[in-house]
């Protein structure tokens, strides 16, 4: 049993997918950074549908799927378009098979994207789904979109994306290392989380305190915190918009805020909400 | 997330309901995210006042699915075609969404995903289309929050669709079964980092202290303004980087010897560190 299948099956099957991705060097689309506008369609199923060219083939309808870490092609499209040969047997688990392609060239609207990561698999729902709303050839997610500022807006059935500069990680290598680490009879430590910049207090909550927030418990001399005008004893209700409900989420919190970026703070004092700026400097 | 779809669409027939739509002219709220392990989107919601509860953004699915498991803890109760409606739902970063129902079943996806230790995070549902069409929603994955922009729209309701998506779902079942028997299950358990109250700055190749927290760690152990950080414990450190690099696994209680240079002398000092952000 390898278990990148099993993983690829959960993720595929499940959310798509996660075969061997590659680096790409090209993550911008040609042209400029305007915004380019996508029609959809909206499946009577509800999913969005998208045109796309593969290899200059097609088009090709496929589902637009946001919860898809992994693009899929299934085998008839994949063979037509060149994504595999006419014997091209990918590894197998359950009688689903699976293979890890390269689409050379990708389009969508006016955007081409070369190198994009696919599977090749015949997804039991896709096909359960063309039956349904017509013919699908696959699914785009993750890969795709994760390059573009898009915003989706299902009034109009349209995308809009900008260039972002994102170029898409690959999740594979990262996952494996974790279910390597992960095999029965391994120990599995907690995740430690760390603050992105310096702040300068502290917070608990008691174990029956069943209320939104932490109480600040220090404040640090010299530091932001303290330069922005958190006290001890205010209850610290969100940090950045995120709630802030216990320890841990307070630090997960501080994990996204950037030192030099001002930060708002909503605390809780005397019975008062108030909101605080907070500037966490470069410091750990 | 294409598997649940036919589904949930199938089994949930001929179910007759209006969605309001959105209250026209409210503004956008900005909506923290994560992006997990396995590069899904993930959202916070409390519940009925309960959770918060991890789900992903998801437009492979129809509707918010939650298993059982959560319906429980959120108090929301399925009506017996499986759908609970909720009295509050609030998205993290402050987005009230008025008459939000959800599909309680227990998907294999998210029983699987909960069973390797993946994403992270143990993840509790996901928001589809009959939420999700409420809304104008920018995703930007250089940025840290998502963009919510109500519309003054009514989404086409769910429609029957037929076919026999249901037997597809069941292919996963073992697989859920032999995900469990292969790993150790998830420990999302989390610790802060240990905190030593330095500042520094980062110039030419060199950390340099800037200011040392009164009554801190780093201020016990010795540690000054003006040092300069060349290594920690057996990693040299040149940058910001290769700081929070060598600090990664650095718990609460654990002891590091730093090697800085003070008037031009090399010194080694040890620091403990201590609760801290």
């Amino acid at each position: 049993m390898r278990p990148q299948i099993l993983l690829a099956l959960f993720t595929t099957a499940v959310l798509a997918g996660l075969l061997p991705t590659h680096a790409h060097d090209e993550p911008r689309a040609k042209g400029d950074d305007k915004p380019i506008v996508i029609p959809f369609e909206l499946l009577k199923s509800r999913h969005m549908a998208l045109q796309v060219k593969i290899n200059d083939k097609g088009p090709y309808r496929v589902i637009f799927d946001t919860g898809a870490p992994m693009n899929l092609v299934n085998n008839r499209t994949a063979k037509e378009t060149g994504l595999v040969g006419q014997n091209d047997k990918g590894a197998s688990l359950f009688g689903i098979g699976v293979a890890s392609k390269t689409i050379q060239k990708f389009q969508v609207g006016a955007i081409t994207v070369e190198g994009m990561p696919t599977m090749v698999i015949d997804h039991p729902t896709v096909e359960a789904l063309s039956k349904v709303v017509g013919r699908l050839d696959g699914l785009i997610g993750y890969p795709f979109f994760a390059r573009y500022k898009m915003t989706i807006d299902y009034e109009k059935k349209e995308m809009t994306l900008v260039p972002n500069g994102v170029v898409p990680g690959d999740t594979m290598q990262l996952m494996m290392k974790k279910m390597m680490g992960s095999m029965k009879g391994a120990k599995i430590e907690p995740t430690i989380l760390a603050p992105a910049g310096l702040w300068g207090f502290w917070v608990d909550k008691p174990q029956d305190d069943t209320k939104d927030g932490v109480i600040v418990t220090e404040v640090m001399p010299e530091s932001p915190a303290e330069a922005g005008g958190l006290k001890v004893g205010d209850r610290l209700l969100t940090l950045d918009g995120r709630w802030t409900d216990s320890v841990s989420d307070t630090v997960l919190a501080t994990s996204f805020a950037k030192p030099g970026q001002p930060v708002t703070l909503v605390v809780q004092r005397n019975g008062r909400e108030m909101k605080l700026q907070v500037t966490p400097r470069p410091g750990f | 997330m294409i598997r649940y779809c036919l589904v949930t669409v199938t089994i949930g027939l001929g179910m007759a309901f209006a969605l309001k739509a959105a209250e026209p002219a409210a503004p956008a709220v900005e909506v923290p995210y994560r992006l997990i392990g396995t590069n899904h989107i993930m959202v916070r919601a409390k519940i009925n006042g309960r959770g918060p509860f991890n789900l992903i953004m998801d437009t492979g699915a129809p509707a918010v699915i939650i298993p059982k498991f959560v319906a429980q803890k959120a108090n929301a109760k399925p009506n017996d075609k499986q759908w609970a409606d909720f009295e509050s739902f609030q998205l993290e970063g402050g987005l009230k969404v008025e008459k939000v129902r959800a599909r309680v079943e227990d998907i294999p996806q998210i029983e699987g995903m909960n069973s390797m230790p993946i994403a992270g995070v143990e993840l509790h549902g996901v928001i589809g289309y009959e939420l999700l069409a409420r809304y104008r929603i920018q995703y930007d994955l250089s940025r840290d929050k998502l963009v919510f922009e109500p519309l003054a729209f009514e989404p086409p309701p769910l429609v029957p669709l037929g076919g026999d998506g249901a037997s597809a779902i069941q292919t996963l079942g073992p697989i859920v079964n032999l995900a469990k028997a292969l790993f150790e299950k998830p420990n999302y358990a989390t610790q802060a980092r240990g905190f030593a109250g330095i500042e520094y700055e980062e110039k030419e190749g060199e950390v340099r202290i800037t200011r040392v927290i009164p009554g801190s760690p780093a201020a016990q152990a010795g540690l000054q303004s003006g040092d300069i950080i060349k290594a920690l414990k057996t990693d040299t450190i040149a940058s910001a980087r290769d700081l929070h690099k060598a600090l990664a696994k650095a718990t609460v209680g654990s002891k590091w010897r730093f090697t800085i240079i003070r008037n031009g002398q090399e010194q080694e000092i040890v620091v403990e560190l201590g609760k801290g952000l």
